[in-house]
């Protein structure tokens, strides 16, 4: 279980806002917290499976993509803080991400 | 520009043109006017009428299927003659058509008529059931499987698009439950498509023998270039590895991840993706290796920087 550190919330800010400015070719500058993922950026469900990718490589995370699908549908991610704020908990608690429903 | 490992990439349907990368090449629109034209002189006067916006036929599975034939060879046509020659060319599901076209094996009528007696006897060799297909990211192939097997679906995996990416072909009832029970097991998204045959499913075995009986008269040529099978990555090269290919393409499962891994391990360093949407660029992502995808707009941007070829 990792702690998350202002460093860590800051680099993973910095990730999602360039993968999103990247993949829908937006300028960054237009992308913030409140920024629909679907209705503004056009994004998908492969985006945040490439996401998801992304983060796994860069903390060496043991999580199952199930397990976020189940965690996922009681705590849908339509913007981009609340996907943001779904990436810390996912490294934050990895697998048992479920638990915190309990 | 010439790249000795490049790879030509049809689709097989489109749901949306709100892309439409395509109209960066150019020449596009002229050519895929005329060809537009030749396909409503042939085989379906209602083409005539096509439009990217109030008359673009999306709900109709069979016209759909001619429309992206029509695009994508318009639109491997124009990269040839910018001196874009791919290594290998294959055709995703029932993109082999345009593959066949872009290779020099079939001419656009003949394509236009394999399309149409495809559709036409697998239709006829359905029962009175109602079929479909779908799609469901975030679960593994062993996951969707104890779905169906702990609830006796007739549903098959009909292709693998990448390692937590799924398309699924079967009774449209049984894809609806599957795709019910996926999302509550955790899958990411979960869709139905728009179709009513259930393509590469093995049900369609009779449908596929009365296909190769209809098209015994065509002339199906030797490719230029090899079509490599999304079935078992084999190379197809003669007419007669073709003309097998296009038959059992229709009723065996593909596996696009790996046919994706084997052009990458066969020294591919540019994959383009030849039709009107970028879908099949964003499965890509996923694989390891030193190779670029292109989507038509993206090439087109590299052939006007280099007009002499």
């Amino acid at each position: 279980m990792a702690k998350i550190t202002e460093s860590i919330r800051n680099e993973v800010r910095e990730v999602v806002y360039g993968f999103f400015a990247e993949e829908c070719e937006v300028d960054i500058s237009r992308i913030n917290d409140k920024t629909s993922i679907i209705k503004d950026l056009d994004g998908d469900s492969l985006m945040f499976l490439e996401l998801i990718e992304i983060f796994k490589k860069k903390y060496d995370l043991d999580i199952e993509l199930k397990v976020i699908g189940k965690y996922a549908v009681k705590h849908p991610v339509a913007t981009i803080g609340q996907l943001i704020e779904m990436q810390l908990l996912i490294i934050e608690h990895e697998n048992k991400l479920l638990e915190l429903d309990k | 520009m010439s790249p000795a490992t490049s790879v030509f990439l049809f689709p097989a349907f489109i749901n949306s043109y709100s892309e439409n990368p395509g109209l960066t090449l150019p020449g596009f629109s002229e050519l895929f006017d005329r060809y537009i034209q030749q396909a409503a002189d042939s085989v379906e006067p209602k083409l005539a009428f096509f439009d990217f916006h109030s008359s673009n036929f999306l709900e109709d599975e069979l016209l759909t299927q001619y429309i992206t034939f029509l695009y994508s060879c318009a639109a491997s046509t124009i990269l040839r003659n910018n001196s874009v020659h791919p290594r290998f060319t294959t055709g995703y599901s029932m993109g082999i058509y345009a593959a066949f076209f872009d290779g020099g094996s079939v001419s656009l009528e003949t394509g236009l008529m394999l399309i149409r007696s495809a559709y036409q006897s697998l239709i006829s060799s359905l029962d009175n059931e109602i079929y479909g297909m779908g799609a469901i990211i975030g679960l593994s192939r062993s996951d969707i499987l104890n779905i169906i097997d702990s609830r006796c679906l007739n549903v098959e995996i009909t292709n693998q698009n990448a390692s937590h990416s799924f398309v699924i072909s079967g009774l449209r009832n049984n894809i609806e439950t599957l795709l019910f029970y996926a999302h509550n097991e955790g899958a990411l998204h979960t869709r139905c498509f728009n179709v009513s045959i259930p393509y590469h499913h093995s049900l369609l075995g009779k449908g596929a023998k009365q296909f190769e009986e209809s098209i015994s008269h065509l002339e199906i040529l030797p490719s230029h270039n090899p079509v490599i099978s999304l079935i078992d990555q084999k190379q197809c090269n003669t007419a007669w590895e073709l003309r097998q290919e296009v038959v059992r393409n229709l009723f065996n499962p593909l596996n696009w991840l790996k046919t994706n891994e084997w052009l990458i391990k066969n020294g591919t360093t540019e994959i383009i993706e030849c039709g009107p949407s970028k879908n099949l660029a964003k499965n890509a992502k996923f694989l390891p290796g030193n190779y670029r995808f292109y989507t038509l707009d993206k090439i087109s941007s590299q052939i006007k920087s280099n007009p002499c070829g």
